[in-house]
């Protein structure tokens, strides 16, 4: 009972309260787990609800996406007023559901389709995984990066993309062997695939999926690996070099300030969409939170060098000057920027160009110096 | 003291005995949520609360609808003495029959039909494989229908990642979707698919009486309760299981048809397609027996455990897992009753 | 080479485990279909009791923890003579279930002290035969064998049929929880809800691959291990779609299983056991 008593009055507060607060509401796609997507979502919930008193959250794991739409439903009739629905296999649900419900206000991540009451949001990394392959191209001997994935969508493979044109730019003859391991979360897979590559050669490793057992795995062998979604540091703190680190907090304590101010309503969100990179603070290149480089692997990099423009520069400078000018308000580098040909020699963003938000969002082919099958790669 | 068959157990105390496996249960249960912070009352009228409102009915109907038809032919097939454990991959080879019918082929008032052949008879070619390689080599079906599951998740990958990708979907593992002629109508704004529902009714009737009220059922039973004696009498096991398994295949390519054809339209990453109905319709399944009619029961029952406590996991924002433990608990407070209750405890040796 | 033989003993290892696991339990006539259940609470609890006490005492609780849930599947399928296939699914559902429940704050730690993967695979290799002797040279493996072939003349004889098929559930139930300590404290090393990833359904099925044999198992865990490595391992190699390697593992196993020939289950498989019928 005396269990029961707190419970009763915060729910109890919660319905006397009901008036000023705000209720926001997530689907996620995947169990909160240690690592991965879903967890760093519910990090950046946490986050939010700690930093906005006059928000209280709810939230629900592993909803498949044909269940999304039963889901909204029952979110609406238990008040929430925001829904943020995390994968873009939400889409169509979301989007019935915005119509079943103008009132409420919609948020799809990785979303492509907006509606009045339906705006978009991504943190995406692309920019960071450029800055990481720069490293890994500088640390690699063999020459053969490895790069363990979950499956062939334009995410994973804009991310794939941008970390070998990173690669290569220190090391123009580096390889990048690709495995799909066909899973998002699946650690018997990622652990035989980093096996696989490790017998291959590879001596460092990326990867995209969501757990940390390709850092695990390569540190047992001794290779350097880069982190992701969150920081894994902890996990090899010998071997994890840096890696991608998000902050959907940021994205969702904007968002929710504004809905709060009245800026943002039920009829207004059709132009809403954050893509959100390393100028808006919604991504971190990092071992750790504030911890760009392993400082155990800083002198590696700072003797490594490699050519921009003519010029020998060390590679850790080269990564440290981007990262700041893309941290900047108005970056003047884009790792998509022309000419990029892909593997096979087709030119995909030609020469003095950026790639559009469009061209990221679907993007297909493999750039050169992937190894590997490709799944959908374009003829 | 000893525990022995009860010939004819009295209603009372299988009454009894059925309350007080399932008060165990409750109580079980209670501590967990309780320990959670919960308030048990509470989370037991969540876990009813799906037959509340037209909307939680609506989510039971919808997981009754695959584990209606795959059950009921597994329970045909069990029976026979044919365990298929590959329900969930000849469910995704429904899929992509739907899917390719839906499509590749041009479409009209036929295409819903034919979706429905070509799944299911997918499904039933699938099981069939294995089916042969017992009748033929002594293969072990337990074995080769669970690899298979794994062969059609991976052709489904294939297909909607390279093949069949759709060109209005960003790249990502679908394919496009299906015509509107291909879309099963829905009840009212619900996800429940009538046409399919009513097609796992029939099919659970007609299995029941194919198997109690025909020749053909006898020698089913017969070969299923005894292949010594369907040797002597001279029946062809080879054929009988061959055909039960097939029929099990081909119900469960129609609960995959229904799936992409009335919820998902379009053929997509084969984690999503089917939430594990392949595996659940086992447990409903054996829950009835080997009597087809029975499925009518379990499958629905099965749906409200999981509808159930996805309400759970929802309204009280726990852990997703709380789902298996509920139904893990409930499933054996349900067989241990059904257990207990046909035996009875004999104070002397 | 050398490396996809070392793969094919490490990762065939905790299948192999959980095989042996689920065979002894066959051969006394009770299915254990708990096992990716017994082996994910096992996981747990060897990671839980690790991060307090030491790896040693971590692997000791995961085999504790597969023991006890061998016996509870007993009270259902031996005592109450419920339904094998049933009781074990459910199992299977709560031991995963509880797992996830329990060990939310165990999750996205590393594990202080790992264990070496090679001595848990001495040690299931050693295992292995030993439950060969066991199982064909001593007292107690002839009974067991006969409870599981013919339960009515075993008991007739006064063995205690319920006592051996308890005691193969048991045992059983520690070997498929030595599989999940593995993969928490050796494999890994750390814990995540889900982590069994299907290797339990897979353990069943080699059983059968196996025809009941415990040598045989050890063949048929490293067989399987090898082409799962090997999936990866020649993925990107030849131009052939990514898909067909991760499909080639469970293609093989059917097309072995359907040329070693007809193999025979122990007769009293999956049938509770009446005295007085």
């Amino acid at each position: 009972m005396r269990k029961l008593l707190p419970l009763v009055l915060v729910l109890l507060g919660l319905a006397l309260g009901q008036g000023d607060k705000l209720k926001a509401c997530f689907i996620y796609v995947g169990p909160i787990g240690d690592a991965g997507w879903t967890y760093a979502h519910d990090l950046g919930r946490k986050k939010a609800e700690a930093a906005l008193p006059w928000l209280e959250t709810r939230y629900v794991e592993s909803v498949p996406e044909a269940q999304a739409l039963p889901v909204i439903d029952r979110f609406v009739k238990e008040g929430c007023q925001v829904i943020f629905a995390t994968s873009f296999g939400y889409m169509e649900a979301v989007l019935e559901g915005a119509k079943k419900y103008p009132n409420v206000i919609f948020a799809h991540a990785t979303g492509i389709k907006r509606a009045p009451n339906v705006a978009t949001y991504m943190a995406d990394f692309y920019q960071v995984y450029y800055l990481n392959g720069l490293a890994a191209g500088a640390l690699s001997k063999t020459g053969k990066v490895g790069y363990v994935a979950a499956f062939p969508i334009p995410e994973v493979k804009r991310h794939i993309n941008a970390f070998t044109l990173g690669v290569r730019a220190v090391n123009p003859k580096a390889q990048v062997l690709v495995r799909w391991i066909n899973a998002w979360y699946d650690p018997a897979k990622a652990r035989e695939a980093t096996e696989a590559l490790l017998a291959q050669g590879a001596d460092v490793f990326a990867f995209t999926e969501d757990t940390p057992t390709v850092i695990q795995t390569a540190a047992k062998k001794g290779a350097y690996s880069f982190g992701h979604y969150t920081p894994m540091l902890k996990f090899a703190p010998n071997h994890v070099v840096s890696g991608q680190i998000v902050h959907w907090d940021v994205i969702y304590i904007d968002f929710l300030k504004r809905v709060k101010e009245g800026v943002y309503t039920a009829k207004n969100l059709e132009n809403v969409d954050y893509f959100w990179l390393l100028q808006h603070k919604a991504v971190e290149m990092g071992a750790d939170y504030g911890v760009p480089i392993n400082p155990k692997h800083v002198p590696l990099l700072q003797k490594a060098q490699m050519t921009v423009g003519g010029k020998k520069v060390s590679v850790y400078d080269r990564i440290m000057a981007l990262m700041k000018d893309m941290q900047s308000p108005k970056p003047t580098f884009d790792p998509f920027t022309g000419p990029i040909q892909d593997r096979k020699g087709m030119v995909r963003i030609p020469a003095g160009k950026k790639a559009t938000l469009q061209e990221l969002l679907s993007m297909e082919w493999a750039a050169p110096g992937v190894v590997g099958d490709w799944p959908g790669e374009p003829k | 003291m000893r525990w022995e068959l009860d010939p004819n157990p009295s209603p009372g105390k299988v009454a009894l005995t059925y309350g007080l496996f399932l008060a165990l249960t409750l109580l079980a249960l209670g501590v967990l949520f309780w320990a959670y912070g919960v308030s048990p009352l509470k989370a037991y009228g969540l876990l009813l609360s799906p037959l509340g409102d037209s909307l939680g009915l609506a989510e039971v109907a919808r997981r009754t609808i695959p584990l209606l038809l795959i059950g009921s032919g597994l329970a045909l097939a069990f029976r026979v003495g044919f365990f298929n454990i590959g329900a969930e991959g000849q469910l995704l080879m429904g899929a992509v029959g739907a899917a390719y019918v839906a499509l590749f082929l041009p479409s009209g008032p036929w295409t819903l039909v034919l979706m429905f052949l070509v799944g299911g008879g997918l499904g039933a070619f699938w099981v069939g494989m294995a089916a042969w390689l017992r009748v033929r080599f002594g293969a072990s079906e337990i074995l080769t229908t669970l690899m298979q599951n794994y062969l059609a998740y991976y052709l489904v990958v294939y297909l909607v990642a390279g093949p069949w990708k759709g060109q209005f979907v960003f790249g990502f593992l679908y394919t496009d979707r299906f015509p509107q002629e291909a879309q099963l109508p829905r009840l009212g704004d619900t996800l429940v698919h009538g046409p399919t529902l009513l097609l796992g009714v029939l099919a659970a009737v007609a299995l029941h009486l194919l198997l109690f009220r025909t020749p053909l059922g006898f020698e089913w039973r017969v070969l299923g309760e005894n292949p010594q004696v369907a040797r002597y009498l001279g029946l062809k096991g080879g054929q009988l299981l061959l055909l039960a398994g097939a029929l099990s295949g081909l119900l469960s390519g129609f609960a995959g048809v229904g799936e992409v054809a009335g919820i998902h339209l379009r053929l997509l990453e084969p984690a999503q397609i089917s939430l594990g109905y392949g595996f659940t319709a086992i447990l409903a399944a054996w829950l009835a027996r080997g009597r087809p009619l029975l499925v009518l029961l379990t499958a629905p029952l099965l749906g409200l455990i999981l509808a159930g406590g996805d309400a759970l996991k929802l309204s009280l924002s726990m852990p997703f897992r709380v789902v298996d433990v509920v139904a893990g608990l409930l499933l054996l407070a349900l067989i241990g009753a059904e257990a207990a209750s046909r035996h009875r405890l004999v104070w002397r040796r | 080479m050398e490396e996809a033989l070392l793969r094919a003993v490490l990762f065939g290892t905790p299948i192999l485990l959980a095989s042996l696991g689920a065979l002894l339990s066959e051969r006394a006539g009770v299915v254990n279909l708990g096992v990716e259940g017994m082996m994910a609470l096992s996981a747990l609890a060897a990671f839980a009791v690790a991060q307090e006490a030491g790896p040693a005492l971590g692997a000791l609780a995961g085999v504790g923890v597969g023991m006890f849930l061998g016996l509870f599947l007993g009270v259902f399928t031996v005592s109450l003579r419920a339904n094998q296939f049933v009781a074990g699914l459910a199992v299977a559902a709560l031991g995963l279930g509880a797992s996830g429940l329990l060990g939310k704050r165990y999750e996205g730690v590393p594990l202080a002290h790992p264990l070496p993967e090679e001595g848990f695979a001495l040690l299931a290799l050693g295992l292995a035969l030993a439950l060969h002797y066991l199982l064909l040279g001593s007292r107690f493996g002839l009974y067991l064998r006969s409870v599981g072939e013919n339960p009515r003349a075993a008991d007739l004889f006064g063995v205690n049929v319920d006592g051996v098929r308890y005691g193969a559930l048991g045992l059983g139930g520690g070997l498929v929880g030595l599989a999940g300590a593995y993969l928490s404290l050796a494999y890994r090393p750390s814990w995540t809800d889900g982590m069994t990833s299907g290797l339990g359904w897979v353990a069943i099925a080699l059983v059968i691959l196996a025809a009941w044999q415990p040598l045989r198992a050890v063949f048929g865990a490293y067989f399987f291990g090898l082409l799962f490595f090997l999936q990866f391992r020649l993925q990107g190699s030849v131009p052939i779609p990514s898909e067909a390697f991760a499909a080639m593992p469970y293609l093989l196993v059917i097309l072995v299983l359907s040329l070693s020939g007809r193999t025979r289950a122990p007769k009293a498989l999956g049938v509770p056991f009446e005295r007085g019928r």
